[in-house]
């Protein structure tokens, strides 16, 4: 099995060998690529399987820390959670360079994909705000998100040419973070409807100790709604330039298509609402759940049961 | 070890017997002053309104190695300060040696106040022996004592959560506007009248950075004394439902039979203020705001039953940090102890031999090969005995130190340990 490697590699590593290594080695250039591909399969499988595991250490962490106070989990929880997203990180490139094609072809690379943007993000929250103690409610969405992934994903080789398009990779990239943002958007609205019927009911258990205040968790949730519509934003557009070029079957009364369009009008009324009327505290963040439900319902229901051009498995 | 403690708490008397017996720091100095020497060689005292306690060491030479008696040492405290028959001997405690260090580390972690965790203690022997020190009645013993108890002190504020948690209706006030907001200094709080624990609570918040500070009060004149010392705005009392809009935090306090807030004034200050979070603490008895307001989306209005429900949580949550406070002194007594004994002759003479024939020893196996076989017991022979004369005179001369003071002899043990870095060693072996 010979792998295809990117030819910009295949570049660098040929010149590298013409410079460096002398003219009898050279011979083993497809020899070691050979065994290079190989390898990578093994570790890329390695890694399908760790991930999950690796995840659900971090979230166990999160949890010791959150509701038990334990210091060794303290200690140990965020170093975990960079070693996972490297991991990760690493795995997704593997994967790119091994099967010729960024990991977005199927429903479960992009879970794979919308699980790495959702810990990152929160690793980015972690450093950035003082919010240090919700990392359990978010990362336990990534942990379900990879054990998906890693239970269903399959390796594929073979894929659509117009999958391979760079104008999708924008697409895809700037939707799934769109996608990872209202995520982290949904968490902190429902903590803050946790928080605000704990304090409203006078109970001051662990809620009420360890999560951070309302009003930064109302901050934080609108402020990844706004990172959320923007990217959304973008992907729309990118689509609308690429798609119709691209798809014969173009149709903009596609399922998808109507269902993206309601879910960007319903954060941009969410948005405008609060700008103008002036919603705040537990209106807008029944909102945020209720729009999360409502685009996750979207990406799931809407690609497994009604079919049109925007599906591809 | 030659330390003893008197002294009285809340356990063992009520507040109007303590504060009888508490003094002012010029009382402390007079009575320190008056302890050194006879019969104590070093003290100091601690008097706080809730204890007052007195610690000291005797020598071994005066009195003819027998510790002052204890009965006359409460006498002088309560003679010192109590007139009539209020204080009696019964009222205070006496411990002596470790029970009495003991004591100390526990009031100075704070598991032994009144209100567990109190972080004050530790201040107040600070100053009961800087005054003790200023009136030159400390000496080796002391400031090594002092220091492990100050270790013991920062290390549960460090270590254990046990400072943690509020425990004052006032404290308990401001931690839930924390809960809410997240930055005080952009919040504005009203006071509603100018009661005691209202007042206390108010001080909090401007402790804690609040941006502004409106007062309404029945009588004027106390809101004025209460803005001149906090800072902040007076508000007219008739007026003070127009300031519902811009405040963020309200405070009320008010005696009075009906309600000072209804739902309808807090409905109409919530349009006013676009429906922006509206935290309010009602802590009268009986109630100044309708408890319906609580049901307005955004308002949290908290009276005194929710407040005491906090500090409950937050005292259960003190206790359980208990235990790991008690390893902690258990540990610094360990350490207390160690160096104690380190002073003490006999052990310093063991550690010094050890210590030679540690090195003797080391030396020896180094250069053992060059020596024939026949030649080698001779060498074990020859260097033990030049290391047994090098030790003989200094081990008797330490042994001869009995007409010495112990503040002396602690001198010269420590210069001998700090000489062969015996310090090092011993701690090495543990």
């Amino acid at each position: 099995m010979v792998v295809a490697i990117p030819r910009s590699i295949r570049v660098v590593a040929s010149l590298l060998f013409t410079l460096i290594i002398p003219q009898g080695l050279r011979k083993f250039n497809n020899c070691i690529e050979f065994n290079f591909g190989n390898l990578m399969k093994t570790v890329i499988d390695l890694i399908t399987i760790a991930l999950p595991v690796l995840y659900f250490s971090t979230v166990w962490a999160y949890a010791k820390a959150f509701f038990k106070d334990s210091i060794v989990a303290k200690r140990t929880k965020t170093p975990l959670l960079l070693g996972t997203l490297v991991i990760h990180m690493a795995y997704l490139l593997m994967r790119t360079i091994l099967f010729n094609h960024p990991p977005i072809t199927t429903m479960f690379e992009i879970m794979s994909i919308v699980s790495f943007s959702i810990a990152a993000a929160y690793a980015v929250i972690e450093f950035r705000t003082k919010a240090k103690n919700t990392g359990y409610f978010i990362l336990i969405l990534a942990f379900l998100f990879q054990t998906f992934s890693s239970l269903f994903i399959e390796d594929l080789f073979e894929v659509k040419p117009i999958l391979r398009s760079n104008l999708l990779g924008f697409h895809v990239s700037s939707a799934l973070l769109g996608l990872a943002a209202i995520t982290i958007s949904a968490v902190y609205a429902f903590l803050y409807l946790m928080l605000y019927h704990h304090i409203k009911s006078s109970s001051f258990g662990v809620i009420y100790t360890k999560l951070p205040n309302l009003e930064m968790l109302e901050r934080m949730s609108i402020l990844s709604i706004v990172i959320g519509f923007i990217l959304f934003t973008i992907a729309i557009a990118v689509g609308l330039i690429w798609l119709p070029r691209a798809f014969e079957n173009f149709s903009y009364f596609d399922p998808k298509l109507v269902g993206t369009a309601f879910i960007w009008a319903m954060y941009g009324v969410g948005l405008g609402a609060k700008k103008t009327i002036g919603w705040r505290g537990r209106k807008i963040m029944i909102l945020s759940i209720i729009a999360f439900a409502v685009s996750f319902f979207s990406l799931t229901i809407v690609n497994v049961y009604f079919s049109g051009f925007h599906k591809f498995y | 070890m030659n330390l003893l403690a008197v002294g009285i708490n809340h356990r063992t008397a009520p507040l109007d017997v303590r504060e009888k017996l508490w003094m002012s720091n010029d009382e402390i100095r007079k009575a320190v002053a008056a302890l050194k020497g006879n019969p104590f060689s070093e003290c100091f005292i601690v008097s706080t309104c809730n204890r007052t306690e007195l610690y000291g060491t005797y020598d071994d030479k005066g009195n003819a190695g027998a510790p002052p008696d204890t009965n006359s040492l409460k006498d002088f405290l309560i003679n010192l300060k109590a007139r009539g028959d209020a204080v009696t001997r019964e009222h205070l405690y006496t411990m002596s040696a470790t029970g009495a260090v003991n004591h100390l580390f526990k009031v100075a972690s704070g598991i032994d106040s009144m209100v567990i965790g109190d972080i004050q203690i530790l201040g107040q022997i600070k100053d009961g022996f800087n005054i003790a020190y200023e009136e030159k009645a400390t000496g080796n013993f002391l400031h090594r004592l002092l220091q492990s108890t100050y270790h013991v002190g920062k290390r549960t504020r460090t270590e254990t959560t046990i400072t943690e948690g509020a425990v004052s209706v006032s404290y308990a006030a401001v931690e839930l506007a924390h809960r809410i907001f997240s930055d005080l200094s952009k919040k504005s709080a009203l006071l509603i009248g100018a009661g005691e624990t209202g007042e206390l609570t108010a001080k909090h918040l401007v402790g804690r950075g609040i941006g502004n500070l409106f007062v309404a009060n029945r009588t004027r004149s106390k809101a004025e004394e209460l803005v001149a010392a906090l800072g902040g705005k007076i508000v007219e009392f008739d007026a003070l439902q127009q300031m519902l809009g811009q405040v963020d935090i309200v405070v009320s306090s008010i005696t009075t039979q009906k309600f000072v807030l209804t739902r309808g004034d807090i409905q109409r200050a919530m349009k006013e203020r676009s429906h922006k979070p509206l935290f309010i603490i009602d802590i009268s008895v009986p109630r100044n705001v309708d408890p319906e307001v609580n049901k307005i989306e955004n308002v949290f209005l908290h009276d005194m039953d929710g407040i005491s429900s906090i500090i409950d949580q937050n005292m259960q949550k003190r206790k359980s940090e208990i235990p790991r406070v008690n390893e902690i002194i258990l540990e610094e007594l360990t350490e207390f102890y160690n160096w104690f004994n380190s002073l003490q002759v006999n052990p310093t003479i063991h550690d010094l031999r050890t210590h030679f024939e540690q090195v003797r020893h080391e030396e020896v196996e180094k250069h053992i090969n060059r020596f024939s076989q026949e030649d080698r017991e001779l060498v074990e022979l020859v260097t033990k005995r030049i290391v047994n004369k090098l030790l003989h005179l200094p081990t008797t001369n330490l042994k001869n130190g009995s007409e010495e003071s112990e503040e002396e002899k602690h001198k010269k043990l420590s210069i001998v340990r700090s000489l062969f870095g015996l310090h090092k060693e011993r701690s090495k072996k543990e």
